[in-house]
């Protein structure tokens, strides 16, 4: 049984590695230990999107049952986005549970994880608060997820009025990424969020 | 003791020349030989052999005998020997009486009943009226036991003729290896069939050269077929376990085939996929590729790629499974929650054909379903053990892999059901 996801997994390797998506940059998959059950995967944000200039780094678990199962996949870069928890990273996405499918390789879940990033699907969110941002104030949400995208995955825009936020906040000793998870549920307004810190 | 009278009755068999059991032959070997004065005595044999080379071959009077030289018998044709038999060839007509001068009357008594015995109707085959004319005729006097019994060389060329060329047998050994090691084989050798290569083709027969003509073009075609199968089989490599089908261990070289989408797939992994408990039914009754569903699984050896063939796999897989008692509706005694869209074969003990009406349910909750899930289960399980006894044995892996194709499938119909 862990035959078959062992080979599986390798000759999926094998696939990722000669796709035309490998040598766009797009994705990239990396063994993590010797017997294929962890792997950790990368993708690239996609152009037009908040999270374009970005990588974000995932961690796939791959089970015993594998094919037969879909792969546990979860953010290991934080991420502002509907349907990905900006907590723990834990992916909301049918494919990884009961939509999977025994053809689904490693190489379509990554890509269908970069599509995920272009088109969220606020009505089924992971992280309730961002899929309401999401929906209420679009602006803000792209602008928060721009920040993280720079901040965490290493994306191109710098925001100095938002940096300035998080200084003020960091300032009066909150830590900065709970400064920055503060700010941006409450629509980086400094007032709500200093009081949900120190309340 | 019961055996003893035997003793005083004279063989069949070595009077004809020869007796398989020799000494140890239950009933009397007697070796007649005629003086010149017309009389004969009797000696008792002590081999099988003694009496053989005295005797014609009556393979060689009907025309051929395969020993050829090496034969212990006589090889005369019936006109040189016409004389000869008609004195040796009939025992008879020295027990009838003709000749009853250096015998005493009491051995002559004794096998003269035992004669009429052994002529009994019963162990004498039917003479053809046509057959042996001057042995016949010689010993139509005695009585009606007389009639000599006939060989199977002439009770099968009752005629008596010498075979005509067209219809003389092969040779078994020319014909099946090409190579005859006997130098003057009295059969007939035939022509060197294009096809197969054998010495195979009749070379009088018309008839039979171009009924071995069709057959080996119909094997040709059969071949053919089976390799373009191979061929197209070679390369596919199942959607799920990504190994090439045609590689894997041979227990599970087979194509899961499904009626509706082209995604190959094999046997045991899309199986295995269709049995997943952990998703919606809607999700594994549907391709894992393209996820079009399908309501069985078609096992096949080969990938089939022409709607055709699929077709035609998908009727005989059904023709088989039709054949094949129903485990639920067991001839009447259980009840099949398929109904009319099972696949196997509903019929009572007296063979009558039932019709047991659409499916019984067709939509249940999910709770009500355990049991009879259990039922599957169990019945799966108790089938696999019976097949495990039946066919314990691996040379007979095609009879077993016939029959995990058809048992197994129940989880096809598992999934025909769930709709």
């Amino acid at each position: 049984m862990a035959n078959i996801a062992a080979q599986r997994i390798q000759r999926e390797f094998k696939e990722v590695i000669k796709s035309e998506e490998v040598a766009k940059c797009a994705i990239k998959v990396e063994l993590v230990n010797d017997s294929f059950t962890e792997l950790k995967g990368e993708i690239a944000g996609p152009p037009d999107t908040p999270y374009e200039g970005g990588n974000f780094v995932l961690e796939i678990k791959v089970p015993e049952t594998y094919p037969f199962n879909p792969p546990k996949v979860r953010f290991i870069t934080k991420i502002w986005h509907p349907n990905i928890s900006s907590v723990t990273g834990a992916i909301c996405l049918d494919i990884l549970k009961d939509q999977w499918a025994a053809a689904m390789t490693l190489r379509t879940v990554l890509l269908s994880l970069q599509a995920l990033l272009s088109a969220a699907e606020p009505d089924d969110p992971q992280d309730a608060v961002v899929a309401k941002q999401y929906k209420e104030q679009p602006d803000m949400f792209r602008q928060t997820a721009k920040h993280w995208t720079s901040v965490y995955a290493g994306g191109p825009a710098k925001m100095p009025e938002l940096d300035d936020k998080i200084r003020r906040l960091t300032d009066m000793g909150v830590e900065e990424h709970n400064a920055r998870v503060a700010l941006s549920s409450y629509n980086w307004d400094l007032e709500r969020a200093t009081e949900q810190l120190f309340s | 003791m019961a055996d003893n009278w035997t003793r005083s009755v004279p063989c069949r068999y070595f009077k004809n020349g020869i007796c398989r059991e020799g000494n140890n032959c239950q009933y009397r070997h007697v070796q007649e030989t005629r003086r010149e004065g017309g009389s004969s005595i009797e000696t008792e044999a002590t081999s099988t052999v003694t009496a053989a080379s005295t005797a014609a071959c009556h393979f060689f009077k009907q025309g051929m005998c395969k020993f050829g030289d090496r034969c212990r018998f006589k090889h005369i044709t019936d006109e040189d020997s016409s004389p000869a038999t008609a004195e040796t060839s009939s025992f008879e007509s020295h027990t009838s009486g003709i000749s009853s001068a250096s015998v005493t009357e009491k051995i002559k008594e004794v096998p003269r009943l035992a004669e009429e015995w052994v002529n009994a109707p019963e162990f004498v085959p039917l003479s053809i009226p046509t057959a042996s004319s001057s042995s016949t005729a010689e010993t139509s006097s005695t009585s009606a036991t007389t009639s000599a019994p006939v060989s199977y060389a002439r009770a099968v060329n009752a005629t008596g003729q010498s075979v005509t060329s067209s219809s003389a047998p092969l040779c078994p050994y020319a014909e099946a290896s090409g190579i005859c090691k006997k130098p003057n084989c009295t059969y007939v050798h035939g022509d060197i069939c294009e096809l197969c290569g054998r010495a195979a083709l009749h070379p009088h027969n018309e008839e039979e050269r171009k009924k071995h003509t069709n057959a080996c073009v119909k094997q040709h075609e059969v071949d053919m077929e089976l390799s373009f199968a191979i061929q197209r089989s070679q390369e596919k490599s199942c959607g799920v376990c990504f190994e090439v089908i045609m590689e894997k261990s041979t227990r599970e070289q087979r194509f899961g085939i499904l009626p509706n989408c082209n995604h190959c797939f094999c046997l045991t992994c899309i199986r295995k996929w269709r049995q997943a408990t952990q998703f919606d039914n809607k999700i594994i009754r549907a391709c894992p590729e393209c996820r079009v569903t399908s309501d069985f699984v078609c096992p096949s050896m080969y990938w089939v790629d022409t709607k055709e063939e699929k077709e035609k796999l998908i009727m005989d897989y059904k023709g088989v499974l039709s054949t094949k008692d129903c485990k639920y509706f067991m001839k009447g005694r259980g009840k099949c929650p398929f109904g009319n869209k099972c696949f196997y074969l509903h019929a009572l003990p007296d063979g009558t054909k039932a019709d047991v009406g659409p499916p019984v349910r067709q939509r249940r909750n999910a709770d009500s379903d355990i049991d009879f899930l259990h039922q599957i289960i169990l019945w799966d399980f108790l089938d696999a053990r019976d097949n495990h006894l039946m066919y314990s044995i691996d040379e007979l892996e095609d009879i077993v892999a016939f029959f995990s194709d058809s048992e197994d499938s129940d989880w096809s119909e598992y999934d025909l059901f769930f709709d």
